[in-house]
């Protein structure tokens, strides 16, 4: 067996948010905005509160009188009382006795909104490219610049000046449990269990937006049925809490699936200029400008700009750039952290972009970005020093294996093969704890995380403990618990999970390693080892039942407890760099090359994946099973954003397509073979020298399929999804001038 | 929500519950994976849903060389019939391409016409295959065709008290359902291409999905058809008229300009599946 | 409506409390405690919420309780109860083919449903098609594309 979590979901014992239920309980359902911008002049609750089953109607004021006495963060209320900022914002909430009666009282409360006119998209606050002072609009609400190097020297020296504008759509993270949790208020404490990613982050969020001490609030993760970034901090919980301290009873509450692509904080479009001056056969100058719509975010809260744009000058190094991102507020719901927030989006422009210079030149794709890629000890465009890094020797793999790709197709035919490369930075800063406890029969690691999907709580942190002390995986158990009870953690995020938290694992069960050897009179470490169902301790040539070495009231309490913590280093960038707002510095680098074979249909456009296969920098492998079903979840997730996924909105701010039969994400049979090949040799910052793999999965996909697309056809899409029709466009398939989309 | 739900043995009773009943109080639930999600959303708020559960109309049978389908018999029981696949390839095509295989045990060809759904992929293929439509109602029995059945987006020729019982398919032909789509598995097309070759001239029929108002017939297409066997000029000449009077608009699946390119493309690749029927791949283009 | 002798998972179950207007999904979750059934989208799209009626695959979201009247409906609950059911399970643990685990139940209710509905000399390619109603976000269908031809394997 891999994971010890298999046998009850292939049964379908496993409880999720969506499960939770209990006797007495009420159900909940929001009021959402119907309109995309508006002054709210008032709510009518009178019909509603009628309705058969409702038990309570809750919006700004009955929210106030519920939370008299507290201040909640005045940037962020529950419900809003004046402007109403997006389509889809919740302005009340409804708890009844089914969800059929509270979803039927939240439709029967009157909204009275006097509609102010919308910013849908970035176009109608940009329709040309902004010049300076661009930052000043009233709806950019965040600026970032930076730069080094003679630029406009370099672009005078040129051979030639490529110049390119590439299009992102939004994408959703279409977790297949939806946000869901079960609240109830008791003796002034807030008690919620739910669906989260971050169990810790989430008891923040709920203390700042409700007003109310961090330990008057306690979160219990349930199993997560997917994450993906969607499920980090609070989301439905305040809603919930509110609803169960009016009624004095516990409340469930649950996004269905429209309202989960409308507020379950999916990625925005964005809107990139890229520029390359060439010489000598490399990118001398890089100016790249990005216009990012950041929806209904709020002024200094965007975290999407400095992040994102750090991936559109890497991985590659280069003489002289400059790089300029505008947050664009818009009438769309607020941008979320969706799987690697805007690296594959940049990655493919970046990569498009450099493979576009590369066939130029007329030189080999693969080559050109090797003489380009980031080394170990290179600093980066922001003077981040490159740390152990893989990218060449990633690329050099991919790059072999295109060579025999390139002799089994036929030439021409729309076949077409290309390569992208990506790059993610594990968050090894963010900081977590843990406990080991040891039984005479067991270990059993404490923590606070749940298991998201990827494996890295339930398989990660044991088989970490598995290498410190030597076990087999059958004696270990991972446990969880509330935030009121559990050990620190930041949260699954940023491909931390066996990189940080597993970092305190290693440390407690270093540790209790030495710990036992001191108990066995070495000054050394002690393996464990499993002898008829007991545990047994080594050390130097002495070895000891477990039980032996416990004291009566360590065996009373329930074993020995050795706690570790990890709190990472943070990175550091070259602050003379940078002229605007604040850019994120990475911590531990890790690379990725991916190739792609596909077929071009040249009369329709559509676009077929054949094979793929996926170069990684992982550093050591944990746990080789789970790295693969890691990468190719990455991978086809990828290929869904690539190819089929993109979220459509109307002028007037409405999402046209909150469905999973409209927002296509890849089925069974689309998805191609997928080759998955760790590359060894550099080591990370995680325990035994693992790297994080959460993100870099699906950073590299939309750009390998889209230099594939440019092999097959000697055209380049400018546009992420590569949807038919695009491609078909690109193709001159279609009229000039016809109405694009 | 909210509504009683009724099943009646007797075709009589089930018209009779309708003629009795005003506009929109009675909803029709044939296999429901449509109609449910009307009920769901609020857009549909009937007092009573008729169930056709109980009705003795899940059938399939030839005489002679018509096929009749009884309205209620779930497209995956059609779908398994290797004398269906066999004789009738179009109709395999385009019921096999309806959602998932959950989906297709549960719906039926019935409530695909009795719902009419613009963006069904049935009914064009029901058109090129000249079927038409047995109706009971409290006046009697009458037999409708296709083309006079379906009138507009979610609008059938129905009268007040009057069900679908079954369809019939005059002849086993030739045939192909070609589509695009985004995604293969479970999702509508955005030009669905039917195309049918009769015993007797005229031979072709071909007809659109994707269109709008509703799936049609496209003599325009057809008349360029003269040959059995058309050489390739005729049919060129039969995609070139279909990509200009096809009545396409956009939407949120296609601009109109992408679906006159891919109507072109789809009508010559279902003529050739037609013509050359031994290396023909599945369905999707 | 009159209740009918509708079995779940092998039981009688009396369904004449239950309204004419509520889903198999909710009555099987929330009456009968049969919460292996997930809930995602609720509108057909996604498959977790597949069950088996007299066999045959089915989305208890778009289908009325009273419309199962008289058949035999199996969950995940007792799908391992039979020799496809057992074999399917077996392989998608063997296989590691779940990540978070939310779509796991309607992939293996679904498998089981189709292994017993076409014959085990189908091509792979075939069922992997044919599974194209059940979504799954995190495995990319690797491990689950390796379950269903463990599965057909077992059973042949």
């Amino acid at each position: 067996m891999i994971r010890t979590d298999l046998p009850a979901k292939v049964s379908g014992e496993t409880l999720f948010g969506m499960d939770l239920g209990e006797p007495g309980m009420l159900w909940g359902a929001l009021v959402l905005s119907p309109v995309a911008h508006g002054r709210l002049r008032g709510l009518g609750f009178a019909e509603a509160r009628a309705m058969p089953g409702v038990e309570a109607v809750v919006g700004p004021e009955e929210t106030d009188r519920l939370l008299a006495g507290h201040t909640g963060d005045p940037e962020r209320p529950v419900f809003p009382r004046d402007v109403v900022a997006y389509r889809g914002q919740p302005l009340a909430a409804v708890a009844a006795r089914t969800l059929a009666q509270a979803r039927a009282a939240a439709r029967a409360v009157r909204c009275e909104i006097d509609p102010l006119p919308i910013v849908p998209d970035i176009e109608s606050v940009f329709p040309e490219w902004p010049g300076s002072g661009a930052g000043e609009h009233p709806s950019v609400i965040a600026h970032v610049r930076a730069a080094h190097g003679d630029l406009e020297a370099e672009f005078r020296a040129a051979e030639f000046v490529q110049s390119e504008t590439y299009r992102t759509n939004g994408v959703a993270q279409v977790a297949l449990e939806p946000h869901a949790c079960l609240a109830r208020v008791e003796a002034g404490r807030w008690l919620v269990r739910t669906s989260t990613q971050s169990p810790f982050s989430a008891r923040e969020d709920i203390s700042s937006i409700l007003g109310v001490a961090e330990e008057s609030v306690v979160v219990e993760g349930t199993w997560v049925g997917g994450g993906f970034g969607g499920k980090a901090g609070a989301s439905v919980e305040p809603y919930a809490l509110l609803l169960a301290a009016s009624t004095g009873r516990p409340v469930k509450l649950a996004l269905n699936y429209a309202e989960e692509f409308l507020i379950g904080r999916s990625t925005l479009p964005s809107v990139v200029h890229l520029e390359s001056a060439v010489r000598g056969g490399r990118v001398t100058g890089r100016r790249a400008r990005l216009l990012l719509d950041t929806g209904a975010s709020l002024p200094g809260r965007d975290f999407a700009t400095g992040y994102a744009i750090g991936f559109l000058l890497g991985p590659y190094r280069v003489d002289a750039f400059e790089v300029e991102g505008y947050a664009v507020r818009t009438n769309k719901p607020p941008f979320g952290p969706h799987r690697a927030p805007f690296a594959p989006q940049c990655a493919f422009m970046a990569d498009s972009h450099m493979d576009g210079v590369a066939r130029r030149l007329g030189v080999d794709p693969v080559a050109f970005r090797l003489v380009h890629a980031w080394a170990p000890g290179d600093r980066t465009p922001l003077g981040q020093v490159v740390g152990p890094f893989g990218m060449i020797e990633c690329l050099q793999k991919a790059g072999a294996l295109l060579a025999t790709w390139r002799k089994e197709i036929p030439y021409g035919g729309g076949f077409g093969l290309g390569v992208g490369c990506g790059f993610w930075s594990t968050n090894a800063q963010a900081g977590g704890e843990a406990v080991v406890r040891l039984t005479p029969t067991e270990l059993v690691i404490e923590q606070g995380e749940r298991e998201i999907g990827s494996g890295s709580v339930v398989r990660g942190l044991p088989a970490v403990l598995e290498r410190v002390l030597h076990v087999p995986a059958e004696v270990v158990r991972v446990s969880y618990s509330d935030t009121a009870s559990a050990p620190f953690d930041s949260g699954v995020f940023g491909s931390r999970t066996v990189a940080g938290l597993g970092g305190a694992v290693e440390k407690a069960a270093r540790g209790l390693s030495a710990e036992l050897a001191r108990r066995l009179g070495s000054t050394g470490v002690a393996h464990l080892s499993v002898d008829g169902g007991g545990l047994f301790a080594t050390a130097t040539g002495s070895r000891r039942p477990v039980e032996e070495l416990l004291t009566p009231q360590e065996i009373g309490a329930g074993g020995l407890r050795v706690a570790g913590k990890h709190y990472g280093a943070t990175g550091a960038i070259d602050d003379a760099r940078v002229s605007a707002g604040s850019f994120y510095a990475y911590t531990d680098f890790t690379a990725a090359a991916h190739l792609a074979l596909v077929h071009v249909d040249r009369e329709t456009g559509a676009v077929k994946v054949l094979r793929y296969a996926a170069f990684h920098d992982a550093g050591v492998v944990i746990d080789p099973p789970t790295f693969r079903a890691q990468v190719e979840g990455g991978v086809v997730m990828g290929l869904g954003s690539s190819l089929t996924e993109e979220t459509l909105w109307s002028p007037e701010g409405r999402l046209l397509n909150p469905s999973l039969l409209d927002y296509r994400i890849p089925t069974l049979g689309e998805v191609p073979p997928i080759e998955v090949h760790a590359v060894p040799g550099h080591l990370g910052a995680g325990p035994f020298g693992a790297k994080g793999l959460g993100e870099p999965p699906i950073i590299p996909v939309p750009a390998a399929v889209a230099n594939a697309v440019a092999d097959a056809t000697g055209v380049r899409v400018y546009e992420m999804p590569l949807s038919a029709e695009r491609v078909a466009r690109a193709l001159k398939l279609l009229p000039e001038g016809g109405e694009e989309r | 929500m909210g509504f009683t739900l009724v099943a009646p043995e007797r075709p009589e009773e089930a018209c009779e519950i309708l003629a009795s009943a005003a506009p929109g109080q009675v909803a029709v639930l044939a296999g429901g994976t449509d109609l449910l999600l009307d009920l769901d959303s609020g857009r549909s708020h009937p007092d009573r849903v008729l169930s056709l559960r109980r009705l003795p109309w899940r059938s399939l049978q030839w005489n002679g060389p018509t096929l009749t389908i009884g309205s209620t018999l779930p497209l995956s029981e059609i779908e398994v019939d290797p004398v269906v696949r066999a004789r009738i390839p179009g109709l395999w095509d385009a019921i096999h391409g309806v959602g998932s295989l959950q989906l297709r045990h549960r719906a039926t060809l019935g409530g695909n016409l009795g719902r009419a759904s613009p963006t069904s992929d049935l009914i064009p293929m029901l058109l090129a295959l000249d079927a038409s439509v047995e109706i009971v109602g409290v006046q009697g029995i009458r037999s409708v065709p296709v083309d006079e059945f379906v009138l507009a987006s979610r609008s059938t020729a129905l009268r007040v008290g009057e069900l679908i019982a079954s369809i019939s398919i005059p002849e086993a032909r030739p045939s192909a359902y070609v589509w695009q789509r985004v995604r293969p598995s479970n999702d509508i097309s955005q030009v669905g291409v039917a195309v049918a070759r009769a015993s007797r001239a005229p031979f072709w029929r071909v007809a659109l999905g994707g269109v709008t108002p509703r799936p049609v017939r496209l003599p325009e297409a057809e008349r360029e058809l003269r040959a059995e066997r058309p050489l390739t000029p005729e049919v060129v000449r039969a995609a070139e008229a279909a990509a200009t009077h096809a009545p396409f608009a956009t939407d949120k699946r296609a601009t109109e300009t992408y679906r006159r390119q891919l109507v072109g493309v789809l009508v010559r690749r279902a003529i050739a599946m037609v013509s050359a029927p031994l290396d023909r791949p599945v369905g999707w283009a | 409506m009159p209740a009918g002798s509708t079995r779940v998972n092998g039981a009688p179950v009396d369904l004449s409390e239950v309204p004419d207007d509520e889903r198999l999904l909710d009555t099987l979750r929330w009456r009968l405690a049969l919460r292996g059934t997930k809930e995602g989208c609720r509108t057909g799209d996604c498959g977790a919420c597949t069950v088996l009626l007299d066999g045959r695959s089915a989305l208890s979201c778009l289908t009325l309780t009273h419309e199962v009247e008289g058949a035999s409906v199996t969950t995940v609950e007792a799908i391992a109860n039979g020799r496809i059911g057992e074999a399917v399970r077996d392989a998608f643990i063997a296989e590691g083919a779940a990540q978070c685990g939310y779509c796991t139940p309607g992939f293996v209710v679904a498998l089981t449903g189709l292994l017993a509905e076409r014959r085990a000399s189908t091509p792979v390619s075939d069922l992997l098609e044919e599974m194209g109603g059940n979504l799954c976000r995190c495995t990319g269908y690797g491990t689950i594309g390796r379950a269903i031809v463990r599965a057909r394997e077992a059973i042949r």
